[in-house]
């Protein structure tokens, strides 16, 4: 794809104002410098050398000497003024400001004097740099977890030592495991902790509120390539894609929208009345379960019936426990069905 | 905005329009031009004395690329600001001023440029990335070292995607300029159309929301971005209005929620995520629970009245009294709320209403699952 004029005049500005103040730079290191190939360098190069001021004589012209290009060194030697870096616009001002702050309020910066120094000075500097600060933007980031969980995960990535955890999923079970950190990720509400798992020989997710306990040990971690490659860090959709999974539909009140804008669901279709309709792919009933039931009051239908059943059932079990520890005249009034008194008196089925 | 070329101008490339020279070449060219010259340049110097310019084959098509090359490097942050050009006549000139556009001096270490370059990676959108990469290619030109990972070594923080209304809702907020939009209301699913004033927007537990002053209800009022349904149009003039100081979580409501705590009843072993942040009620105050817990003294053996045997009771910290009802009500039976009132009706209403879910076919309570 052919590069935006504006991002080139970026570059050719740039490479000016650099080498102004650098002196000669190998052809190589401006292209690693300004994130391009060493040919677009050239070309770069090329066109500076015929702009300049109206006339365009010889002495009107941006020079490089021309020895040094046949070495494969940059060296400016007529910079016809343009030696001052630019300003960051607004927006380029606010991305990255609001982006600095988001990291400094995470666990894993606030976990660490020294990062959160780090952070905190080049915030600073760039809004000493960028004058007014930005306010235009403001991102929150999840906490992320058990202060010490994540102090403990901080310290083992920067050590590189393997780590013990205790971890409970989403469906409730607990779990020992020793695990070599590979990333630490904030995304949105949820810190991530990208690992290669030694329970399940092979590189897992896990979220960093469901770690119970994080110990470092002294033990090195060792390479797994392709582990927490970026690309492969938390895709959401693949935690719930499962094209042979069993689909269920639910349809909601407009109060669930969050459901439709969170969950990767298959489609949704919006209805004349306002409610909504949600098919998706069931690959973690325990999950989809208590979702339910939390989002009961909104839910107008589950289908299919057996699922329906399923959520009723494992609230119908709860209510009768309400029942059981309370006075009469309570809501649990409302749970008439035999069944589920007996789910209640029956011993503790876990 | 200029009247649109023929179609078949539109789709021919930009270096069409001026053979001599491409467009990022006729910009530098402007730019070394704007930047040395005495006082300024008229429009009609620019026209023939700029390379590239020339080129342009009708006085609208000059126009047009002219304005074109303005707009483009105010938006790179290099403002070409006009002048009179003094004397006898009104013409206008133009010119840049260096020390406007001039970074200034921002002296960072290879760790902070590394956090900037992490910062890089944040944003999910196309147009924030342009937005920081642009900012790390001058920050790279204004000559600062290679970047060092070392001090945030395994961190990845990033945002969900803000979605295409940010472009427009920024430009707004800069220029303190209206917008329209269409939105679709969470309470009762309608889809209205808006006028707001933008002042901020802020990403907080997933979502994106924009504050803003809400023309309609003459109120501050607060939109989910997700639900904004048509395209983001700027309508006002620039200053139209003024952007009052704010806590961003106030206006968000979340200020409110102060941390309290709850009490609840949890099978042992279960509920592991809620334990991570809950601690044991002391044995001495454990009794004042004891009516309220689920008696199982009948099912355990020689259990006595109001046994809590295969219970801990334990007290979680909460902000949302909705929050905290709803992940109460996610573990079903392995868990009672106790205390206080409030978190217990609301968990009842959620239980109670999922009870009703049900077609009584089959899967019934109690039915193996996991």
């Amino acid at each position: 794809m052919a590069e935006r004029a504006d991002d080139r005049l970026l570059r050719l500005l740039g490479i000016v104002a650099y080498l102004d103040g650098a002196g000669p730079v190998s052809v190589a290191d401006l292209a690693r410098r300004f994130g391009t190939t060493p040919a677009q360098i050239q070309k770069d190069v090329d066109a500076l050398w015929v702009s300049g001021t109206p006339g365009y004589w010889p002495d009107d012209l941006i020079d490089f000497d021309a020895a040094s290009i046949d070495r494969g060194v940059v060296h400016l030697t007529e910079a016809r003024g343009m030696t001052r870096p630019l300003r960051l616009g607004t927006r380029e001002a606010v991305a990255l400001v609001a982006a600095l702050r988001a990291m400094k309020a995470t666990g894993a910066v606030q976990a660490d004097p020294a990062r959160s120094a780090v952070v905190e000075s080049a915030l600073r500097k760039l809004t000493d740099a960028t004058g007014e600060a930005a306010n235009a933007v403001d991102v929150r980031l999840a906490p992320g977890g058990d202060r010490q969980v994540v102090s403990a995960i901080s310290s083992a990535l920067t050590t590189r030592h393997r780590l013990r955890i205790r971890y409970v999923t989403s469906s409730d079970v607990v779990s020992e495991r020793d695990v070599d950190p590979v990333r630490l990720h904030t995304q949105d509400e949820y810190a991530y902790l990208a690992a290669w798992c030694y329970r399940a020989a092979a590189p897992r997710t896990f979220r960093v509120d469901r770690i119970l306990e994080a110990t470092e040990t002294d033990v090195p971690v060792q390479d797994h390539p392709g582990v927490g490659e970026r690309a492969a860090e938390i895709d959401f959709a693949a935690l719930f894609a499962g094209g042979s999974s069993p689909l269920a539909t639910i349809r909601f009140a407009p109060r669930a929208r969050w459901f439709a804008e969170e969950v990767p669901v298959e489609s949704v279709r919006n209805l004349p009345d306002g409610d909504f309709e949600v098919t998706l792919r069931v690959t973690n009933p325990g999950w989809l379960r208590s979702t339910l039931i939390q989002l009961a009051p909104y839910v107008r239908s589950v289908a299919p019936a057996a699922l329906a059943d399923d959520v009723a059932g494992a609230a119908a079990e709860a209510l009768a426990l309400y029942d059981a520890g309370h006075r009469p005249g309570s809501a649990s009034g409302q749970v008439t069905d035999p069944q589920t008194r007996d789910a209640a008196t029956s011993p503790n089925r876990h | 905005m200029p009247i649109d070329p023929p179609p078949s101008a539109q789709s021919a490339p930009p270096s069409a329009q001026a053979p001599g020279l491409n467009p990022a070449e006729r910009l530098l060219n402007l730019v070394i031009a704007l930047v040395n010259t005495n006082a300024a340049m008229t429009k009609q110097q620019v026209r023939t004395a700029v390379a590239g310019y020339a080129d342009a084959p009708s006085d609208e098509a000059f126009e047009r690329m002219f304005e074109r090359d303005k707009d483009m490097l105010r938006a790179l942050g290099i403002p070409v600001v006009t002048v009179g050009t003094g004397g006898h006549t009104d013409e206008l000139g133009y010119r840049i001023d260096q020390d406007a556009y001039a970074l200034p001096s921002i002296d960072l270490t290879p760790a902070e440029l590394g956090v900037l370059s992490l910062a890089a990676q944040f944003w999910q959108d196309k147009t924030l990335q342009t937005d920081i990469n642009r900012a790390m290619v001058k920050l790279r030109a204004a000559g600062a070292g290679d970047p060092s990972a070392d001090a945030l070594a395994g961190l990845a923080p990033s945002v969900r995607a803000v979605g295409d209304a940010y472009g427009p809702l920024m430009e707004a907020i800069e220029a303190r300029r209206a917008v329209t939009f269409s939105y679709r209301a969470a309470y009762n699913g309608a889809v209205l159309t808006r006028h707001v004033e933008p002042w901020r927007i802020a990403a907080r537990d997933g979502g994106w929301y924009l504050m803003c002053f809400d023309r309609d209800r003459q109120a501050p009022r607060v939109f989910r971005m997700s639900r904004i349904e048509s395209r983001v149009r700027i309508t006002g003039p620039a200053g139209a209005y003024d952007i009052p100081d704010f806590e961003t979580d106030v206006m968000l409501g979340k200020a409110h929620g102060e941390i309290r705590q709850a009490v609840v009843a949890v099978r042992p072993e279960r509920a592991g995520a809620l334990r991570a942040r809950a601690k044991p009620v002391p044995d001495g105050e454990r009794e004042a629970y004891s009516e309220r817990l689920p008696d199982l003294s009948d099912a355990s053996a020689g259990g006595r009245a109001g046994d809590q045997a295969g219970w801990d009771i334990l007290e979680v910290p909460y902000r949302s009294l909705s929050g905290m009802a709803s992940e109460a009500a996610g573990y079903g039976a392995a868990l009672v709320v106790l205390e206080p009132e409030a978190v217990r009706a609301e968990t009842l209403r959620r239980l109670t209403a999922a009870a009703a879910l049900g077609f009584g076919t089959g899967a019934q309570a109690g039915a193996p699952r996991g």
